[in-house]
């Protein structure tokens, strides 16, 4: 058997694997993945800090979703921390501040030199005085509802962070509505990875906190691409857990342009990539699922999408000439072990991605974009997957 | 918290995976081996073809009457021969398939549509050229190529008015007809072309072999 062939069998038995680990997870918990948690009652200090760099767009609507919260607004501390935009957020902000000073909930807004959205996160949390810290994006506005939904699953002590269900605004362009069918995937895959203790990321839109973990573990690396995955990864490196909501609402603004999404993409790639890098150590027993599954798989996962790259090249440049006079033929005598993997993989995965729209019936995504996402994100993840590796070669700068 | 390794978990996932790479394995199998039995049946069917030619050129040899029904039909089963090469060829190339004593079969059938072709190209006066490509498919690093080579010329040539058939042997096979060729043409070395019988040893690109043909090599 020669190189190419058994490279050929071993992604088809990872990809088997990773399918059938998320279908055995999904089986064990079908009845009740969904359940929303039981309201303890009780209603802790809840700080809510909001980094903002020349979001005047935005700023706006995000600070009237925050006020309008079901939730005690004795009990709200909201921190607005303007990171020396360029634009009109910080006055737009302060003007909010202004409206609201002589009542709860308390809404302190700063201002500081441009550092990054970690130096601006930690800011913020150097003034919360919650004994829960919310961290939100600017540009996301919450459901009245989020802090009462995510507040139960704290529910033991060592649950130090709970990530909402983060979506796509409604009536985007279509590049955000082909967004909208992703973030429910990945949305409904956290929810799985949940239940093996993995989940790998806070989202930068919201996600809340126990005050406390930000003196045990540390709070933001200021210096990180996507510091939002790497104080998660912190946290599964302190052994402690995090939970995933699939009710408590969160709407952000992603992409609405092509230049835009690769950017972020890139961004995400590049940043996860290091982050896995630098929490290899991970890779051990102790670490239970999340060390001897989930950060394996994020190294199996980029190299098998390489090997599978350059498999494809190396297939269709291999080609033998004589396959134009027999090209119908070819497609028959071509069928076999390959074409049973991928179309179980293909038919599983499409299956997945019904049972992950289908669990948020109120998001009413079109047929349409839930067959663009099937058939053309390969095409999307080929383009960013590549450019970050390229870019990381060349040790290319980047932003947030 | 305790962290713990949902071993049961990976271990079902691996076993069922197992079981669907099997099943996969076992399709693939039950393919290969169904097109491998329909390409066998196509040599049968071809080898009749070829039989009852041979007799209708042995009763009716000695007259050009009879050239359009043999060009004709000839014609037919070389185009058969050649796809039904090509699909060995694939099964070979594409999913390590291979049945040595199926090429060995497909061999006697080419050998005996080259003959068959000299027959027809010197009692009908019919220009085609008859091309043997010698190969060697575990003692030759260019032989790849130079099938390509062939067929990149052959087209070329085609485009021009000139029509070449073509005839492929592995000559390291253990065949009796590649053999017995190989012996005729003296061929020693890989990859080795033969043009209306004249030995050409070594490789040829496509314009050296467009060049052969024409009479300008």
């Amino acid at each position: 058997m020669d190189l190419v062939m058994l490279l050929n069998y071993g992604i088809a038995f990872f990809t088997l694997f990773v399918v059938n680990v998320f279908i055995l997870i999904f089986l064990e918990h079908r009845d009740h993945y969904k359940e929303r948690p039981k309201d303890t009652g009780k209603r802790p200090m809840v700080s809510i800090i909001i980094p903002a760099y020349n979001e005047g767009l935005y700023i706006a609507n995000c600070l009237k979703t925050v006020l309008a919260l079901d939730y005690p607004a004795d009990k709200l501390d909201i921190i607005v921390v303007d990171d020396g935009s360029k634009d009109g957020t910080y006055k737009i902000a302060k003007g909010f501040e202004s409206a609201n000073a002589n009542a709860p909930p308390s809404l302190r807004v700063f201002t500081k030199k441009n550092g990054g959205k970690g130096a601006a996160l930690n800011y913020g949390i150097a003034r919360a005085k919650g004994e829960f810290i919310a961290t939100m994006d600017a540009d996301s506005y919450l459901s009245p509802g989020v802090v009462n939904e995510l507040l139960p699953l704290f529910d033991e002590d060592d649950v130090m962070a709970v990530t909402p269900a983060v979506k796509v605004k409604p009536d985007g362009s279509w590049l955000q509505e082909f967004q909208r069918v992703e973030y429910l995937l990945i949305l409904f895959s956290r929810k799985l990875l949940s239940f093996i203790d993995s989940v790998p990321v806070t989202p930068g839109p919201f996600s809340m906190f126990r005050a406390k973990v930000f003196e045990e573990v540390g709070r933001f690396d200021e210096d990180n691409l996507v510091e939002d995955q790497e104080i998660a990864l912190r946290i599964q490196a302190a052994n402690y857990k995090i939970r995933s909501s699939m009710s408590a609402e969160v709407y952000t603004e992603p992409p609405d342009n092509m230049k835009d999404l690769l950017k972020q993409r890139i961004r995400w790639q590049r940043g996860g990539f290091r982050n896995y890098w630098k929490y290899r150590h991970l890779m051990k027993p102790e670490y239970g699922d999340f060390g001897m599954y989930f950060v394996p798989l994020n190294f199996a996962t980029i190299t098998a999408f390489f090997l599978m790259l350059g498999l494809l090249i190396n297939s269709y440049i291999s080609t033998p000439y004589y396959t134009k006079y027999i090209w119908v033929e070819s497609f028959g005598l071509g069928i076999g072990l390959f074409t049973f993997i991928g179309a179980f993989v293909f038919i599983t995965s499409t299956y997945f991605l019904y049972l992950a729209v289908k669990s948020f019936p109120e998001e009413k995504v079109k047929l349409r974009y839930i067959l663009a996402f099937i058939f053309f994100y390969w095409f999307l993840s080929i383009g960013y997957n590549t450019l970050f590796v390229y870019k990381e070669f060349r040790k290319e700068a980047t932003s947030w | 918290m305790e962290r713990k390794v949902s071993i049961s978990l990976y271990a079902w996932a691996f076993f069922i995976s197992l079981i669907i790479f099997a099943v996969g394995v076992f399709i693939g199998f039950t393919l290969d081996s169904s097109n491998m039995d329909r390409i066998s049946s196509t040599l049968g069917d071809t080898s009749s073809r070829l039989s009852s030619l041979q007799l209708l050129i042995l009763m009716e040899g000695n007259t050009s009457a009879f050239c359009p029904v043999f060009t004709s039909q000839l014609d037919d089963i070389d185009k058969q021969v050649e796809k039904t090469g090509y699909e060995l060829s694939y099964l070979e190339d594409q999913k390590g398939v291979f049945d040595p004593e199926l090429k060995k079969s497909y061999f006697v059938q080419e050998a005996e549509s080259y003959l068959l072709s000299k027959k027809v190209k010197s009692l009908c006066g019919d220009k085609s050229v008859l091309l043997i490509n010698f190969y060697s498919n575990t003692n030759c690093t260019r032989c790849k190529d130079e099938g390509t080579r062939i067929l990149e010329a052959r087209d070329s040539l085609e485009s021009a008015g000139i029509r070449m058939k073509l005839f492929s042997f592995d000559g390291d096979l253990g065949s009796p007809v590649a053999d017995a060729f190989k012996a005729e043409f003296n061929v020693t070395s890989y990859p080795s072309i033969v043009i209306d019988e004249k030995l050409y040893p070594g490789y040829f690109d496509q314009n050296q072999l467009v060049n052969i043909v024409k009479g300008k090599g």
